[in-house]
């Protein structure tokens, strides 16, 4: 009787989600060894995590709000990998929506509660401009979409820095290298927690019943997986690919609007704080699933918070995103050998 | 060879820790009008926390570097306390996180070497039994102080010395971003230049970084090749100088002395040093007498120029020098008339800037472009 290895299509829920359990705690084991290597307590330490993070108002408001750009910006490269879309300028289309939204929060009078909206709208109409080149390059004329968003990041980078420091810096000679204070806040209603979390729920409930109830989201997902298919199949595949790449924009843009107008407050270089690039490692641990997004989402904000911990008992940045980085290869690695069983004969 | 080591031996720098503050400039009300809040309640030594958020690596041998020297007298002059630091602070809402998470691990005075505005702001408003003080910082609170060095007068006397060895009369400035700092660094120095070359001009080149040695080394190079042969910059590293040591240009550096990685092209640094002035904050706090203060070191007390390279000539060195003790008695360059780079009179003549001004300093000078 002979044994071998067969893979499968996709993994069983319960094998995936036992080999997740173990990528992570290998990773952990792993960097709890290179931290006792390089003269840490790891047990200590990984308490003292636990109990910052878990364990007071502090650490758990922390990783609520990190979550919410994590969110949006991880369900904004899902979106566009289920049509088979790599956007890796969700970091350009955050600083996009930021500046959108900032514009409207600086310049268009009135109250909160209508100013706010037209921020939301205006965050996503930004991130989706950004997007929209690399969209009509990729739809018309087949350009590779990971270069374009990708070199687009750094133009919306330097535009804001630039506007932050030129034509909008804050007037008042109080803050440096930013704008003025956004008159319009989006409220919080947990500690430092602001509404920008359950909206970002929303949204992705939203995203996800689109994809799974519609027969627009049947038809993207069919184009996703076959795009051979879904043209013989008669189904517009460039209209298609061209309205998830918008959305996918425009989520990320959303990004962008939270962070300014519910986190930071004002526009100025630096506030992505690579949300853009870690929603690419969201997506990946959320295997593109919309739902997916939320746990992933919010294991990555329980890693970084952890990181600040870590960073705060004088473990470098470097170690920290090594561990990071350990984690993620671990899962990719979970992943796949999930996908494997043994069969007999 | 003037290190700022020996310095501090000499009690040039060291203005004497256990003397206690009055050695220190104007205790409050510098900045803006001084605050009446209640000092924080005294500490014991041995529960004390001390943190410090870093804008770059302690291994800079720059900016940081010298904080961290700061952090380290703070350590030997209260054995009993502890200091925690974390190094490359970004200005993004992580830098909140961080100074929430010094906050949670019990930390009774939190210190940014940089301004970090509301991301320090917001958490001090928050946490108001926790005493922060934020470098270059211009929004205080009860328990929010801002401390900076008065560095225009050294840069004046580097622009002195920089104007008398350059050729071309073209300066390059490797700036971080157009802030005070960088407008009242980049205005000194050509100042100074300009008393010798009264033709001189500045080119700036921001990087939006204070520690980026790529962008910093190809700002320098960039600068070179438009016609600058001496180089200033406000940078937390030593890029800059490397790039004019192989081009054969001059330098002037910030921070620390680090006339090893160019030699020849070495003019001098403005060398910091905070050792004396944190130890006397965290003595405050610890005694329960700490309120909130707005400091500017002056030159002498914290802030000076680094002894002269040795391409210096003798001449160039004693004639800056004689500016510095000029600067030292009371003097000062910066008075009117100056006017801005469109050629409107910013400062009237006969009014001598006050140090907020200096510190505000949010325009060039004519001469100066690239802000």
């Amino acid at each position: 009787m002979a044994y071998r290895i067969q893979r499968i299509p996709s993994a069983p829920p319960s094998v995936a989600f036992a080999a997740r359990g173990m990528a992570i705690v290998l990773a952990l084991v792993t960097a709890g060894i290179v931290l006792a290597a390089l003269g840490f307590n790891p047990l200590a330490l990984g308490w003292q995590v636990l109990r910052t993070t878990f364990g007071s108002s502090y650490g758990l408001e922390d990783v609520g709000l990190l979550v919410i750009p994590l969110i949006f910006t991880g369900l904004a490269v899902a979106v566009g990998q289920k049509i088979g879309a790599q956007n890796i300028g969700a970091e350009g289309q955050f600083y996009a929506g930021a500046f959108a939204a900032t514009g409207v929060a600086l310049f268009v009078p009135g109250p909160t509660a209508v100013i706010l909206p037209l921020m939301f709208v205006a965050g996503a109409i930004g991130g989706a401009i950004w997007i929209l080149v690399p969209t009509l390059a990729r739809a018309y004329a087949d350009v590779n979409e990971l270069i374009t968003t990708l070199l687009l990041n750094f133009v919306a980078t330097l535009m804001v820095y630039w506007v932050a420091t030129g034509p909008w810096l804050d007037p008042s000679g109080r803050a440096l290298a930013t704008t003025a204070r956004l008159p319009h806040e989006v409220p919080e209603f947990w500690g430092i927690v602001h509404w920008g979390l359950p909206v970002a729920g929303v949204v992705v409930l939203l995203v996800a019943a689109l994809f799974a109830f519609t027969r627009w989201g049947y038809e993207v997902r069919i184009a996703g997986s076959n795009p051979q298919a879904a043209r013989y199949a008669g189904m517009p595949f460039r209209r298609h690919l061209i309205v998830v790449m918008l959305l996918s924009g425009a989520i990320a843009g959303l990004a962008g609007m939270f962070e300014v107008a519910g986190t930071v407050h004002r526009l100025q270089g630096g506030i992505s704080n690579n949300f853009g690039y870690l929603g690419i490692m969201v997506a990946v641990l959320a295997r593109s699933s919309p739902i997916g997004v939320l746990p992933a989402a919010a294991l990555m904000a329980v890693i970084l918070n952890s990181g600040i911990v870590l960073q705060t008992q004088g473990i470098t940045v470097s170690t920290v995103l090594a561990i990071t980085g350990l984690i993620l290869f671990y899962t990719a690695i979970g992943d796949e050998l999930a996908r494997y069983r043994i069969v007999r004969g | 060879m003037i290190k700022i080591r020996d310095l501090t031996r000499r009690g040039f720098l060291n203005i004497g820790a256990a003397a206690g503050a009055s050695l220190l400039l104007p205790k409050s009300g510098l900045i803006s009008p001084a605050r009446a809040a209640a000092p924080l309640p005294a500490v014991a030594e041995e529960d004390a926390v001390i943190a410090w958020g870093y804008v770059g690596p302690t291994a800079d041998e720059g900016w940081t570097y010298a904080h961290d020297l700061g952090r380290q007298a703070v350590a030997a002059a209260f054995p009993k306390a502890k200091t925690l630091f974390v190094e490359n602070v970004p200005y993004s809402a992580d830098a909140s996180r961080i100074f929430r998470q010094f906050a949670a691990e019990g930390a009774n005075m939190i210190i940014a070497n940089s301004n970090y505005g509301d991301f320090i702001y917001d958490v001090a408003k928050r946490t108001p039994d926790v005493a922060f003080y934020e470098c270059d910082g211009r929004n205080p609170l009860d328990n929010l102080g801002t401390y900076y060095v008065a560095h225009w007068y050294p840069s004046y006397i580097a622009g002195v010395a920089a104007g008398l060895m350059s050729k071309s009369g073209k300066l390059g400035y490797v700036a971080s971003f157009p802030v005070p700092s960088v407008y009242s660094g980049t205005n000194a120095f050509l100042m100074g230049a300009r008393t010798v070359k009264p033709d001189a001009t500045l080119q700036a080149i921001v990087i939006n970084s204070w520690f980026d040695p790529q962008a910093a080394a190809q700002a320098g190079t960039a600068l070179i090749d438009n016609g600058a042969d001496v180089l200033f910059g406000i940078m937390d590293e030593a890029a800059y100088l490397q790039v004019a040591e192989q081009r054969g240009a001059k330098a002037v550096m910030w921070n620390t002395d680090i006339r090893r990685y160019g030699p020849q092209a070495y003019i001098s640094s403005i060398v910091v040093d905070f050792s004396a002035w944190y130890v006397e904050q965290v003595r405050r706090r610890i005694a329960g007498e700490w309120t909130p203060t707005e400091d500017i070191l002056p030159i002498g007390k914290g802030v000076d120029r680094d002894a002269w390279g040795e391409t210096v000539p003798a001449e160039a060195a004693a004639q800056a020098d004689a500016i510095r003790d000029k600067i030292m008695g009371g003097w000062s360059p910066f008075e009117g008339e100056i006017k801005d780079a469109k050629g409107n009179v910013k400062v009237a003549a006969g009014h001598r800037m006050t140090e907020v001004e200096l510190y505000n300093w949010d325009w060039s000078i004519e001469g100066v472009t690239g802000l």
